[in-house]
């Protein structure tokens, strides 16, 4: 494992229009993916530099809790405008008419245990009073499958718009489980978002197999899997470095 | 005309009119210049002291002070060369480092103190009137003639009424006497010590360098700040003055608001997506029946989404990194650091939504007020970082432009200060096409982040609702 074994990835200059080549540095940016469900945050220069702290190991916990908020506020933000609206105009206070929207709908975030959980802050910064379910899943020793070992949802979810929420897209192993969950409570496929901050370009093809309504919102495609199923290069295990390291 | 084509800005400030007031040590200048300024009260109206401009001593000159053997009342001991810099860079509208001397080491102190953006200056001083290089940027002369001249013309029985002060036997000078009080209770002095500087220095100075500038004063005003109407009248001229400046900075952002009008929206000013959240967000905001912490909550999210694409403006740098598996990552790295200044009182409603995104960053704040009577805006106050000409960017944060006015003072302010255009990015939530343009054909390296575009010259309702009143 090391470098050398690390597939190439997609490298781009990266600032803005005005100014020259020289002037814009260059930067491993995000894999395309074909699938239509899946849709990647713009790579901006800002963006990259969020992941570049998050990646490196050297980055303290706090600082990593820190930069990986400002990264979860953002997909929260894109996630958020995938869900419908319906046209609202008001007046505004200098007495113009402005075409705004009314957000339609309820909505309900859930977390998959435990390094979802990480991402409810940033989900409440966005949408306040949100109900947050949750969900368990780990990895059975004797299968080496994921099982489903606890779940609390809102009763009411098969009426809501559900925020599925793990920062990491690898095998997609428990997060596809976590979607069979929540289908068998009525959540129709394409009331569902999952949100992650770096995705496997195995599990974001799985999930465009399986569940193709499901929306996938993330901030990067990653260039692959290594033989530990880990994605590289990764960020190292994230809720470990958010909650224990 | 093209659109590249550089516009010139000149603020308020950009011509300042300079009014010297000289006169011999203790005949009443900075009296007199202090009640001018009392009576006009105004943050735009300064005094600068000529007492700030001494040369700093050598150790034998210093040693000779401290005996009281120095003659500090000789045109020799005041550095002009530095005086009449600052002068130009006061008189250009640039901001001027003022030394600071300190009368009880003789020597100038390490800071300085800044002078920036009186549209009147007062300077003050024995020899105000003395340099050539001095009196071609003077606009008004004074010369304060006080009692000094009854005494020094040996009529001094008239004056002893005056003192209430112990006498020395050798004296009855009144001038003599305020001089000696000023210099022992300001200076730090010892009266024998000021006796002594007075006979062998001040007085022969008087007659040698002090009193020819009575001859080429516009205006000699005796009886120091007794004078009440000398000092109504000199007030006047300065507020005569001061209405003059306002008219033209009026006329000179008319003629900005021309330019601007028939230009299309610069490519320099970057709006935001209008993604249903944000426009969802712009009709919260908008609408009367939303409640005070909806609005609040709705606008930090917004300030968060605005703040998050203006730092996108910074200069990053490559850098590799590896992660806890050992893969290696190209990444960025922002170089220098991101600060901030806020416009006031509007600017204060970013602050949540800033420190979201940097939690530490470096605050400075201006007060810029419009007008009411003439619309036109004033700048107050100014808290900058001392350093701030050297960050990566700097973010000006006013929730609403509408004629882009006060922008353009506070974008100049900056400027003005060593902060490159290129690093400065305006961050607002509502602004009018025209007030965009006055501010980037003036200033075409500034970026603009923009929630929403809205009417020319819409009233500022952002930060009545954020605030609440």
């Amino acid at each position: 494992m090391g470098s050398e074994s690390q597939p190439t990835a997609p490298s781009q200059s990266l600032g803005p229009e005005y100014r020259p080549a020289t002037q814009k540095p260059t930067a491993t940016v995000s894999k395309p993916v074909p699938h239509k469900n899946v849709h990647i945050l713009p790579q901006t220069p800002q963006l990259i530099a969020l992941l570049t702290m998050i990646r490196d190991k050297n980055t303290e916990r706090a600082d990593f809790i820190f930069y990986s908020n400002r990264i979860i506020r953002l997909l929260v933000e894109e996630g958020l405008n995938h869900l419908p609206v319906v046209g609202h105009e008001i007046t505004t206070p200098v007495g113009r008419t402005y075409a705004g929207v009314k957000f339609e709908g309820k909505i309900c975030g859930v977390s998959i245990m435990r390094a979802g959980e990480s991402m409810e802050q940033g989900l409440r910064d966005c949408c306040r009073s949100v109900r947050i379910g949750k969900i368990l899943i780990q990895r059975d020793e004797e299968t080496a499958k994921p099982k489903l070992y606890y779940d609390k949802l809102p009763e009411d979810i098969a009426e809501r718009w559900v925020l599925l929420l793990d920062p990491m897209l690898a095998t997609g192993g428990s997060a596809l489980m976590a979607i069979e969950v929540l289908k068998s409570r009525g959540v129709p496929e394409d009331h569902i978002l999952f949100l992650n901050l770096i995705a496997s370009p195995e599990g974001a093809k799985k999930f465009a197999d399986h569940f193709p309504k499901v929306r996938v919102v993330t901030a990067f495609v990653d260039q692959g899997l290594d033989e530990k199923n880990y994605i590289v290069p990764g960020l190292g295990d994230f809720g470990d470095r958010f909650y224990t390291m | 005309m093209s659109s590249d084509e550089r516009i010139r800005y000149s603020p308020p400030w950009g011509n300042a009119s300079i009014i010297g007031v000289a006169g011999s040590s203790g005949s009443g200048k900075t009296s007199l210049a202090l009640a001018i300024v009392a009576s006009l009260n105004l943050p735009w109206v300064v005094i600068m002291s000529m007492d700030s401009f001494y040369k700093p001593l050598t150790p034998e000159q210093s040693a000779a002070a401290f005996r009281n053997e120095f003659d500090f009342d000789s045109p020799e001991a005041i550095d002009f060369d530095i005086l009449v810099d600052r002068l130009r860079d006061i008189k250009n509208g640039k901001v001027a480092e003022v030394p600071v001397y300190s009368f009880e080491k003789h020597a100038r102190l390490e800071q300085t103190t800044i002078v920036y953006s009186p549209h009147v200056l007062i300077l003050e001083g024995i020899f105000a009137l003395h340099d050539q290089r001095v009196l071609d940027m003077l606009d008004l002369r004074i010369f304060a003639e006080a009692d000094s001249d009854l005494c020094l013309s040996r009529r001094s029985q008239a004056c002893t009424s005056f003192s209430p002060y112990p006498v020395p036997s050798s004296s009855f000078e009144p001038t003599l006497i305020r001089a000696v009080v000023r210099d022992v209770k300001e200076r730090g002095r010892d009266i024998e010590g000021c006796i002594k500087q007075w006979f062998s220095f001040v007085k022969p100075n008087f007659y040698k360098y002090v009193s020819p500038q009575r001859e080429i004063a516009d205006i000699i005003i005796p009886r120091g700040i007794e004078n009440r109407v000398a000092i109504q009248m000199i007030s006047s001229q300065i507020t005569s003055t001061l209405a003059t400046k306002s008219a033209q900075h009026q006329l000179e952002l008319t003629r900005l608001g021309k330019i601007a009008e028939d230009s299309p929206l610069s490519k320099n000013a970057i709006v935001l997506k209008q993604t249903n959240q944000v426009r969802g967000i712009h009709a919260l905001l908008m609408d009367p029946a939303t409640n005070r912490e909806d609005c609040i909550f709705y606008f930090d999210r917004l300030a968060g989404l605005l703040v998050e694409t203006a730092v996108d403006f910074m200069q990053f740098t490559s850098v590799s990194v590896t992660t806890p598996q050992n893969y290696t990552y190209t990444g960025l790295h922002p170089v220098g650091e991101v600060s901030a200044v806020v416009i006031l009182r509007g600017g204060s409603a970013f602050e949540t939504g800033l420190r979201r995104t940097i939690p530490d960053c470096r605050t400075g704040r201006m007060l810029i007020q419009t007008n009411y009577r003439t619309g036109e805006p004033e700048l107050h106050y100014r808290a900058l970082p001392t350093n701030i000409a050297e960050h990566g960017l700097i973010l000006v944060l006013d929730p609403q432009m509408s004629s882009g006015a006060a922008a353009l003072m506070a974008v100049k302010v900056l400027v003005d200060h060593g902060v490159p255009e290129r690093k400065i990015v305006f961050v607002t939530y509502l602004a009018g096409r025209v007030g965009v343009n006055r501010v980037l054909r003036v200033f075409p390296e500034v970026r603009c982040v923009i929630a929403r575009m809205g009417d020319d010259m819409e009233s500022r309702w952002v930060e009545t609702r954020y605030l609440g009143c």
